[in-house]
C-alpha cells in the first residue's frame, strides 16, 4: 500500500554500501573512543593508559571538580547606561528598517537589536521580499562580527590615520590627469551613492565610473539594448506566468533577485485557495534547487542551451506562422521542446521564458521567444524594470587593457573584489601594479585589499547610511543599527573626501539627494516617515509592450552548439545558495550550511554524472586535475550527483578563498576557485568550456556531505501526487496509516496547543529556514572535521530526496532494477522536507529520559531542559526522526572551534533571549518558545488575546515560499488548526471527547470553505504508523505533470487505499471492541 | 424647641460634613500624593521643591491649582512669588500636572494639612548612610575579616593543642620516673573505663559488619550533610549584600520620600529587566538636593559621585566632564539557563516588588532576602492564583475553566510548572 515510488539521498543508500549501513545502524555515527582510551597497547591517542592510570584519572578529576567546587561565586557587575537613550529598554528588542546589503538584489529588512547591537535581520513585509530573507542575507549579520575585519585604513597592509590617507591620495589624485581615473564598483542602485561618484567624476574631469559584477546579467542589458533599445534587467512576473520555462536560470536559488522570484513563483504553486498551480519547466545542465522545484526537468548539455532555445524559437515561429531561424533540428526525449512550445503556446501572455546563459545572442533569443508570446507588459516589465544588475562586463575588460597599457593611471575599487573573481587574475594584477594610485574600500582583508596600494575601510551596511532603488520607483533606506565597530569610514564619505569636500557627511547628502528628488515641502515628515518604515514606493505606471527590433544571429548559435559535441566534456560554473560570488567566504554559518542539493559542507567539487564519472574511471572521493584553456585547478574532489548532465563537469563559483579565510576556516575548507575557468566572450563573462581536461591526481578526500546523516532508512517521509490525481482525489498520495489505538491517555491542552505544518509543495530546499534558525538560536557551528562524523548542530535539516522518473512506465523499486536504469541518473525528480523536532504529543523521546530533562509542556511542546541534562543520550537513540543534537564539545569556548563563537565580537551575534549550551548536554527545536513566551507576553501586557499571527517562528519567518505555517491548534480561526482539521480524528473519538471538542470542530469545520478541505486533504504527518502524534504535519507534495501512462495504476491506487482505509476502520472497531472485553491479541493486527 | 433641636441636627450635619469629606479627600490624596508627587516633595522636609507642609496658607487655593497644571505659565506670567520660588530652586521644572482635576489638588492639599510628621530621622537629602545601617543588613559571604580571623584562630588552636600534648606527655613521663622510683605511690592497676566498660560490647561484635556499618553510617550522615549542604548553600547567595560604589539608600528613597519604585527602575513593567536606573536619572531630583545640611554645606559625597559619573559640574552647573559608567554590584544572580521576566510578574502578575525582594523599603543595603532557588520559584507558582477575570488574554481558558467550575486557577494548574516557560 506504500508509495511505490523509492526515495533515496544518495548514491550510498541507494547501493546500500556497508558504510551506510552500518552507520545507520547506530544513531551516533562515532561512539566515543573508549576502548582505545582504556587499552594498554593502544597508541591512537599515545596515553596507553592502563586500570591505575584510569584511577588515577578519575581521582584526580572527584579532586579538581570538588576544589573547582569550592570557588567563590564570582563577583557581577550590572551596569547601567549613564544617560539612556531614549528608545532603548533593556531586555526588549528594538528594530530597524534597513536594506540588506549581502547582495545586489536590495531586499528591504527589519535589523533586531537587543541593547544596541543587531543580533537577527529579517525581511520587510512591505517590500518586494515580502518579509523573506535568503540565507546569505540572514547569515549577513554574522559578518559584521567578523573579527577578521580591517581595523584601520591601510596603506599597503601597514595601518595609518584617516587624514594621512587622505591627504596622500589627494595628492595623488592631482598628478594623475582626469581621463585617466577610473572608479569601479559593483552594481550601483543607491541614487545617492552614485551622486557622490558623479560628484567625484565630476572633481576629476574626464574620470569614469565602471560597474563591474562578479556574476554579471552583462547579456541580458545588452539583449535588451539590442532588442528594445532599452539597456536594462526588465523585471519578471513570475506570480502571473502560469508556464514558466527556465533555461539554466536558476531563479528561485541565485538568479539576479531570488527571495523576490520565489515570492512570485509561490503564489502560483500554494494550493490553499485554489486547485490550479503554474506549471515550471526547467532545462538545466547541474541540478539547481530551480530544477528541483520544476515540474518537468530536462538536462541538456551547456552548449546546447541556444540550440534547445532557437528550436523552441522555430516551433513557436511554427505555430505563429512567422520566420524561422537557420540552425539544425534538435530535440530532447519525450519531444520535450516540441511540447514546451505548445504549452506555452497555450498560455500566450501568460508565460514566461528566462535564461541564466551571459550570452548576448541566446538572450537575444530568449527575448524574441518572448516577444512572440506577448509577454512584454505582461510577465515581463521592461518600464518599471530592475536595477539590481547594472555591470557590464566588457568595460571592466577594456579597463583592464587600459591599465596595462597606461591609459589609467589611478583606479578606486568600491567594494569589489576583481583580484579575486575577475577571469584573467594575472592581467589585473599586472595591470594595478602598474598604476600610480590604487585605492580599495573592502571591508575585510580581501584579494583586492592585498593588491591596492591604500584600503579605506568601508562600515559593514549595517553600520552604513544608503539609499536605494533596486526596481524603478521602489524605494528603501538604509540605517545604521550600532556604531562603527572598527576604524572605519563610509565609502562615499571618502569619494567626497577626495572628491575635495571638506565636511563630507553622508546622511545629509542621501538627504539632499532625496529633497531634489521628491521636493523639500514637509521633507521632515516625509524623511522620517520613509526611515521608519525603511521604503518608499511610488506606484508603478503601466508597463508597455515594445516592439522588438534584434535580431538573432543563428550563425553564432549554432558555432556555440558546435563547441560541445556528443561525448565531449564540457565544464560549467554556477552559484551555491549559501556562498554565492564568495564575498562572504569568512561567515561560518554560510559555510557549513549544507549545499541543498548535494548537501556538502565547507567544499566546493567537480560535480559529474554518474555514467561519466564511470566513464573517466572516478568515484566519490577522487581527486581530480580539471584544467581548460583559460585556467587550471589541480585538485578538487569529485561528487557524483544525480541529476546531473551527462558529459558535463560543474563546479561552484565563490570558494578558495583561503587567503581571506580565517585561521580556523581555512583549516576546514579546501575549496577552490572557480573563476578561473571563466573568460569573455563577445564581450561577457561566460564560462564555456570545450577542452576540458580532467586527471586523477588522488584518491581518498571525503566531502562532508550530511545527505545521509539522520537516514529514516527508507520510511516513507515524503508523499507525493500530481495535480491531476490530486484534483481527482483530494486524498491522493496521502493514504493515512494511523492507528487509532493508543497506549497513551490524551491530554486535554485547554490553552494553546502550538503546531505546525509544513507545505512540500512550496519548498525549494534554499536553506534559509536553517540558518534563520541557526542565528535566532544560537546555533554552534562545529566545522568539517565534525560535520564528518555527523555531528551537525543545525535544529532544522532539509532532507532532500531523490526518485525516479516514470519514464519506463515502470516504477524502479528495487536495486537490480535501478541498475538497469542507470541512464536515469540524469533524470532524477527532487523533493525537500524540512525536518526539525515533530514535537509528538506522545513522544517516545519523553519516556526514556531519566533524569526528567525533556517533558511535554501543557502547551504541546516537547521541552528540552539544558540544566537538567546529563547527556545520556537515549533519547537521541529514541527519536524517530533524528533531530536530537548533543553537544559533544563546548562549542563556544574551545579552541578548535575558532569560527564565531570564540571570540567577543563574534559572541555579539548570540540571541540573549536563549540559552547557549555546554557541552554534554542534548539540544533541538524548540518551536522558537521564546519567541511564543514573548508573543504571549505582549498579549497579556496589552490586555488582548493573543491573536494568530501573533508568534512566528523564525523559520516561518525566513522562509521565501511561504511553505511553514505555525500557530494555535486550539484557536479554530488560525491557519494551522484548519491545516490539522482530521474528520476522521473526531469521528473515532469517544463520546466524552466528542460533546468537549465539539465546538471547536463545528466553528473549524464552518470556517473551511471547500476548497481549503481539499488542500488541508493533503496533510500528513511523519511515520504515522508508530503514532506519536507529531505537532508538525507536512502537505503532499504535488507536481503538475502529466502523466497519462500510469493513469491505469493511478486508479487502482485509489481503489486500493479507499479499500484499505475501509478494511482498518473495520479493523479498529473490532479491536476496540475486543479491547473493551480484555486485551485482545494485538500481535495479530500489524498494519 | 423642636425647630432648635432640628437646627441643631442640621448644624451638626453642617460641621461633621466637612470632617466626611475631608476623610475620603484624605484617602484619595494621599495615593496621588505619593503616585504623583513624592519624587520631588514632601510634606514636612525640603526635597528637590520645598516641604509642602502649611503650602495652604501660604498661597491660594486657585493659585495652587494653576501651579501645579502647568507652573512655567504661572511664573512665565512674573507672578513674583513663583519667580522667587523657581530662583530658589535653581530652576527646576515642576512636571506640570494637566491631567490632574482641580477636586483631586484638592484632595492632595487635605492629606498634605494632615500629614503626620513621621517617626524616622527628618533630615533630608540622601546618601551619606552611616555605619550602623550597613551592619543592619546581614553580613554577607565572602567578608575577609571573617576568614583571616579564621585562620588565626585555627593557627591558635593548633599551637595550643601541640603545647597541650607535650606538657601532656611531659608530666606522664614525670609520673612514669616518680612511679619507679616510688612504686608506692603508682596508682592500683585495675581495668580502666575503655577496658572495663566498653571493650566486653565491642569484643562481641563481628569485626566485618561492625566497620559496613560504621561505614554505612558516616556515609549516610555524610550525604545527608551533603545534599543539605548542596541544596541550601552552593550557588545560593541569600543574604548576599555586597558594598556598592555608591551607599545608596532604598531606606531613605523608597521608605522615607516613598519614592515609587518604578521612578527609578522604569522598565519593570515592560521589559525583563527592572534595570538599574541610569545616573542621569538620579540627576532629576539631585541636580538639586545635595544634602548639604548633613555634611557642613558641602555636597554629600556620594551624590558627588553621582556627579562625577555623569559629568557635571555642580558649581558651573554644566554637564561638561567625562561620562563614567557606575559599575554596581549585581546582587540577585540568576544562572544563564533560566529565564525571568519582571513584566510578566509585575504588570501581568500583579505582584509586589517585595514579595520577592523583601521589605526594600527598610533596607539601607540591599541584600538577598530569598533563596531565588526553583524551589522558591514553585512554591510561589503553586500557590499563587491566576487572575483571569481581569485580563482579556485569559478569556478563552477562563470560560473553560468555568464551565468545569473551576473558580480559581493557580499558575501551576495554567502550565506554571512547564519546563520551557523558564529554561530555553
Amino acid at each position: 500500500m506504500e508509495n511505490q515510488k523509492q526515495y533515496w539521498r544518495g548514491l550510498e543508500e541507494l547501493n546500500t554500501s556497508p558504510e551506510f549501513v552500518s552507520n545507520s545502524k547506530n544513531e551516533f555515527m562515532e561512539g566515543l573512543p573508549l576502548d582505545e582510551v582504556l587499552n594498554e597497547n593502544s597508541s591512537t591517542f599515545g596515553l596507553a593508559s592502563n586500570r591505575r592510570d584510569f584511577l588515577k584519572f578519575f581521582g584526580f578529576s572527584i579532586g579538581a571538580v570538588a576544589l573547582a567546587a569550592c570557588n567563590k561565586a564570582p563577583v557581577k557587575n550590572a551596569i547601567p547606561y549613564v544617560v539612556k537613550p531614549e528608545n532603548i529598554t533593556p531586555g526588549v528588542p528594538l528594530y530597524y528598517a534597513s536594506t540588506c546589503g549581502a547582495c545586489s538584489s536590495g531586499c528591504g529588512i527589519l535589523v533586531k537589536t537587543r541593547e544596541g547591537r543587531p543580533i537577527k535581520v529579517d525581511g520587510n513585509e512591505n517590500t518586494f521580499n515580502k518579509g523573506a530573507l535568503c540565507a546569505q542575507g540572514q547569515a549577513s549579520v554574522l559578518s559584521l562580527y567578523d573579527n577578521d575585519r580591517i581595523k584601520s585604513p591601510l596603506m599597503g597592509t601597514q595601518s595609518l590615520e584617516w587624514k594621512k590617507l587622505d591627504t596622500d591620495i589627494a595628492t595623488q589624485l592631482k598628478t594623475i590627469d582626469g581621463s585617466k581615473i577610473r572608479v569601479v564598483s559593483g552594481t550601483i542602485n543607491s541614487p545617492s551613492t552614485q551622486r557622490a561618484i558623479d560628484t567625484f567624476i565630476k572633481a576629476h574631469k574626464g574620470a569614469e565610473h565602471i560597474t563591474y559584477d562578479a556574476i554579471s546579467s552583462s547579456a541580458i542589458i545588452k539583449a535588451n539594448e539590442e532588442s528594445f533599445g532599452k539597456a536594462v534587467v526588465p523585471s519578471y512576473d513570475f506570480g502571473k506566468a502560469e508556464v514558466i520555462v527556465s533555461f539554466g536560470a536558476d531563479f528561485l536559488g541565485t538568479w539576479i533577485s531570488p527571495v523576490e522570484y520565489t515570492k512570485q513563483w509561490v503564489e502560483n504553486r500554494k494550493l490553499n485557495k485554489k486547485k490550479t498551480m503554474s506549471r515550471h519547466i526547467q532545462f538545466e545542465s547541474n541540478l539547481s534547487i530551480t530544477g528541483s522545484s520544476a515540474d518537468m526537468r530536462l538536462p541538456i548539455k551547456p552548449s546546447q542551451q541556444g540550440l534547445a532555445l532557437a528550436n523552441l524559437y522555430n516551433r513557436l515561429a511554427d505555430i505563429n506562422g512567422s520566420s524561422k531561424l537557420d540552425v539544425q533540428q534538435f530535440e530532447l526525449p519525450l519531444d520535450a521542446i516540441k511540447n514546451t512550445a505548445n504549452e506555452l503556446w497555450a498560455k500566450k501572455g501568460a508565460c514566461l521564458v528566462v535564461s541564466g546563459s551571459n550570452d548576448v545572442d541566446v538572450q537575444i533569443l530568449v527575448n524574441g521567444i518572448n516577444t512572440m508570446l506577448g509577454n512584454y507588459g505582461k510577465t515581463i516589465d521592461l518600464d518599471n524594470h530592475s536595477n539590481q544588475r547594472k555591470g557590464i562586463d566588457s568595460n571592466f575588460d577594456k579597463l583592464v587593457e587600459d591599465m596595462n597599457s597606461g591609459a589609467v593611471e589611478g583606479v578606486i575599487f568600491y567594494n569589489v573584489n576583481p583580484a579575486y573573481n575577475y577571469h584573467n587574475i594575472a592581467k589585473l594584477s599586472s595591470g594595478i601594479k602598474k598604476l600610480k594610485l590604487s585605492v580599495g574600500t573592502s571591508y575585510n582583508m580581501d584579494e583586492t585589499a592585498k593588491m591596492v596600494k591604500y584600503t579605506a575601510p568601508d562600515h559593514h551596511y549595517l553600520e552604513s547610511w544608503n539609499d536605494h532603488e533596486a526596481k524603478v520607483g521602489h524605494y528603501t533606506l538604509t540605517q545604521p543599527t550600532i556604531t562603527r565597530i572598527f576604524n572605519t569610514r563610509q565609502a562615499q564619505e571618502s569619494l567626497l573626501i577626495w572628491a575635495g569636500w571638506e565636511n563630507a557627511d553622508f546622511y545629509t547628502f542621501i538627504q539632499d539627494t532625496w529633497k531634489e528628488n521628491f521636493g523639500s515641502d514637509n521633507f521632515v515628515t516625509f524623511w522620517n516617515q520613509t526611515l521608519h518604515n525603511g521604503y518608499y514606493i511610488k506606484t508603478a505606471g503601466e508597463a508597455s509592450a515594445p516592439s522588438f527590433k534584434g535580431t538573432v544571429k543563428a550563425e553564432t548559435i549554432t558555432a556555440s552548439a558546435n563547441t560541445g559535441g556528443k561525448g565531449k566534456l564540457e565544464l560549467m560554473t554556477y552559484e551555491k545558495v549559501s556562498m554565492g560570488d564568495g564575498s562572504q567566504a569568512n561567515n561560518p554559518w554560510l559555510q557549513e550550511l549544507p549545499d541543498p542539493i548535494s548537501k556538502v559542507s565547507w567544499d566546493n567539487y567537480a560535480v559529474i554524472n554518474k555514467s561519466t564519472a564511470d566513464g573517466l574511471n572516478l568515484t566519490d572521493g577522487d581527486n581530480i586535475s580539471v584544467s581548460t584553456g583559460h585556467g587550471k585547478i589541480e585538485s578538487i574532489p569529485v561528487l557524483i550527483q544525480p541529476g546531473m548532465v551527462k558529459d558535463t563537469v560543474a563546479i561552484a563559483l565563490g570558494y578558495g578563498r583561503i587567503d581571506a579565510n580565517r585561521e580556523a576556516m581555512k583549516k576546514e575548507s579546501s575549496g577552490k576557485n572557480a573563476f578561473v575557468f571563466r573568460t569573455s566572450r563577445n564581450g561577457h563573462t561566460t564560462c564555456l568550456s570545450s577542452d576540458v581536461k580532467i586527471a586523477k591526481v588522488g584518491t581518498g578526500y571525503t566531502l562532508a556531505q550530511t545527505q545521509t546523516h539522520h537516514t529514516i532508512e527508507g520510511r516513507n517521509m515524503v508523499k507525493e501526487t500530481t495535480l491531476d490525481r490530486w484534483t481527482a482525489d483530494p486524498l491522493s498520495g496521502n493514504k493515512s496509516m494511523s492507528h487509532i489505538v493508543s497506549l497513551w491517555d490524551e491530554k486535554d491542552y485547554k490553552g494553546h496547543r502550538w503546531a505546525m505544518a509544513i507545505d512540500l509543495n512550496a519548498c525549494t530546499g534554499c536553506g534559509s529556514c536553517v540558518i534563520a534558525c541557526q542565528a535566532e538560536n544560537n546555533v554552534a557551528v562545529v566545522g568539517r572535521e565534525e560535520v564528518l562524523k555527523g555531528r551537525e548542530m543545525h535544529w532544522m535539516r532539509i532532507d532532500r530526496y531523490y526518485s525516479f522518473t516514470d519514464k519506463n512506465k515502470k516504477k524502479s523499486t528495487k536495486e537490480k532494477e535501478i541498475a538497469k536504469n542507470v541512464d536515469d541518473f540524469e533524470n532524477v525528480t527532487v523533493a525537500f522536507q524540512p525536518v526539525m523536532c515533530q514535537h509528538c504529543t506522545h513522544a517516545s523521546c519523553e519516556t526514556v529520559c531519566p533524569v526528567l530533562a525533556t517533558t511535554h509542556s501543557s502547551e504541546g511542546l516537547n521541552q528540552m531542559t539544558y540544566n537538567r541534562c546529563i547527556g545520556t543520550k537515549y533519547c537521541a537513540n529514541n527519536c524517530a526522526y533524528k533531530v536530537r543534537r548533543f553537544n559533544w564539545f563546548r562549542y563556544f569556548d574551545n579552541d578548535k572551534f575558532d569560527f564565531n563563537l570564540n571570540n567577543d565580537l563574534g559572541r555579539m551575534v548570540i540571541n540573549p533571549d536563549v540559552t547557549v549550551r555546554s557541552r554534554g548536554v542534548m539540544e533541538k527545536c524548540s518551536f522558537c518558545v521564546q519567541r511564543i513566551q514573548s508573543g504571549k507576553l505582549s498579549a497579556k501586557r496589552e490586555n488582548r488575546a493573543l491573536v494568530d499571527g501573533d508568534v512566528k517562528t523564525a523559520c516561518q519567518q525566513a522562509c521565501p515560499a511561504n511553505a511553514i505555517v505555525f500557530g494555535d491548534r486550539n484557536d479554530p480561526n488560525s491557519e494551522i488548526s484548519k491545516l490539522f482539521y482530521n474528520d476522521r480524528e473526531y469521528s473515532l473519538m469517544t463520546d466524552d471527547e466528542k460533546e468537549s471538542s465539539k465546538e471547536y470542530f463545528n466553528t473549524l469545520k464552518a470556517s473551511l470553505k471547500p476548497e481549503e478541505l481539499s488542500n488541508v486533504a493533503r496533510s500528513y504527518a511523519l511515520l504515522e504508523e508508530i503514532n506519536v502524534k507529531p505537532s508538525v504535519k507536512y502537505q503532499v507534495k504535488v507536481r503538475n505533470r502529466k502523466d497519462d501512462s500510469i493513469k491505469d495504476e493511478l486508479d487502482l491506487d485509489i481503489k486500493l487505499a479507499k479499500e484499505a482505509e475501509i478494511h482498518h476502520a473495520r479493523e479498529h472497531a473490532k479491536h476496540a471492541a475486543q479491547d473493551a472485553e480484555g486485551h485482545g491479541k494485538e500481535e495479530k493486527h500489524g498494519h | 424647641m423642636k425647630i432648635s433641636f432640628r437646627l441643631l441636627l442640621v448644624l451638626s450635619a453642617f460641621a461633621l460634613a466637612p470632617v466626611f469629606t475631608t476623610a475620603q479627600n484624605v484617602e484619595e490624596g494621599k495615593k496621588l500624593f505619593e503616585a504623583n508627587c513624592t519624587s520631588c516633595h514632601q510634606v514636612h522636609s525640603e526635597v528637590v521643591g520645598p516641604a509642602l507642609k502649611d503650602v495652604d496658607k501660604r498661597r491660594d487655593e486657585a493659585w495652587i491649582i494653576k501651579w501645579v497644571k502647568n507652573s512655567q505659565a504661572v511664573i512665565k506670567s512674573e507672578d513674583p512669588y513663583a519667580v522667587a520660588l523657581a530662583n530658589k530652586f535653581n530652576n527646576s521644572v515642576m512636571t506640570s500636572f494637566g491631567s490632574l482635576k482641580d477636586a483631586e489638588i484638592k484632595s492632595i492639599l487635605a492629606y498634605i494639612k494632615t500629614a503626620p510628621v513621621p517617626a524616622g530621622p527628618t533630615a533630608g537629602g540622601g546618601g551619606g548612610t552611616d555605619s550602623t545601617d550597613v551592619n543592619n543588613g546581614p553580613s554577607g559571604g565572602g567578608n575577609m575579616n571573617n576568614s583571616t580571623m579564621l585562620m588565626i584562630l585555627l593557627g591558635l588552636a593548633f599551637v595550643l593543642g601541640l603545647t597541650s600534648i607535650l606538657l601532656g606527655r611531659v608530666a606522664a613521663s614525670l609520673k612514669g620516673t616518680l612511679y619507679t622510683a616510688q612504686p608506692e605511690l603508682a596508682p592500683e592497676e585495675g581495668p580502666g573505663f575503655w577496658d572495663g566498660t566498653f571493650w566486653p560490647w565491642v569484643s562481641r561484635w563481628n569485626k566485618t559488619v561492625a566497620t559496613i556499618s560504621f561505614m554505612l553510617c558516616f556515609v549516610f550522615l555524610y550525604c545527608y550533610w551533603g545534599f543539605g549542604y548542596a541544596n541550601t548553600e552552593i550557588g545560593v547567595q541569600k543574604g548576599y549584600a555586597p558594598a556598592q560604589p555608591i551607599n545608596y539608600s532604598h531606606k531613605i528613597h523608597a521608605g522615607q520620600y516613598k519614592i515609587q519604585c518604578q521612578y527609578c527602575h522604569s522598565t519593570v513593567e515592560k521589559s525583563k529587566q527592572a534595570s538599574i536606573p541610569s545616573p542621569s536619572t538620579c540627576m532629576n531630583c539631585h541636580v538639586a538636593v545635595q544634602a548639604k545640611d548633613k555634611y557642613a554645606g558641602k555636597i554629600s559625597p556620594e551624590i558627588m559621585k553621582i556627579y562625577n559619573a555623569v559629568g557635571y559640574n555642580p558649581e558651573t552647573k554644566k554637564y561638561d566632564g567625562p561620562q563614567k559608567p557606575i559599575k554596581w554590584v549585581r546582587i540577585h544572580n540568576l544562572p544563564d539557563f533560566a529565564y525571568f521576566n519582571h513584566s510578566q510578574h509585575v504588570k501581568v502578575g500583579k505582584i509586589a516588588c517585595q514579595k520577592c525582594h523583601g521589605d526594600i523599603q527598610n533596607m539601607s543595603v540591599v541584600y538577598q532576602k530569598n533563596t531565588l532557588q526553583m524551589g522558591w520559584c514553585i512554591e510561589c507558582h503553586r500557590e499563587s492564583k491566576v487572575d483571569m477575570a481581569n485580563n482579556k488574554y485569559y478569556e478563552k481558558i477562563h470560560a473553560k475553566y468555568k464551565a468545569l467550575g473551576k473558580k480559581e486557577v493557580s499558575v501551576a494548574e495554567n502550565g506554571g510548572l512547564d519546563c520551557s516557560k523558564c529554561h530555553y
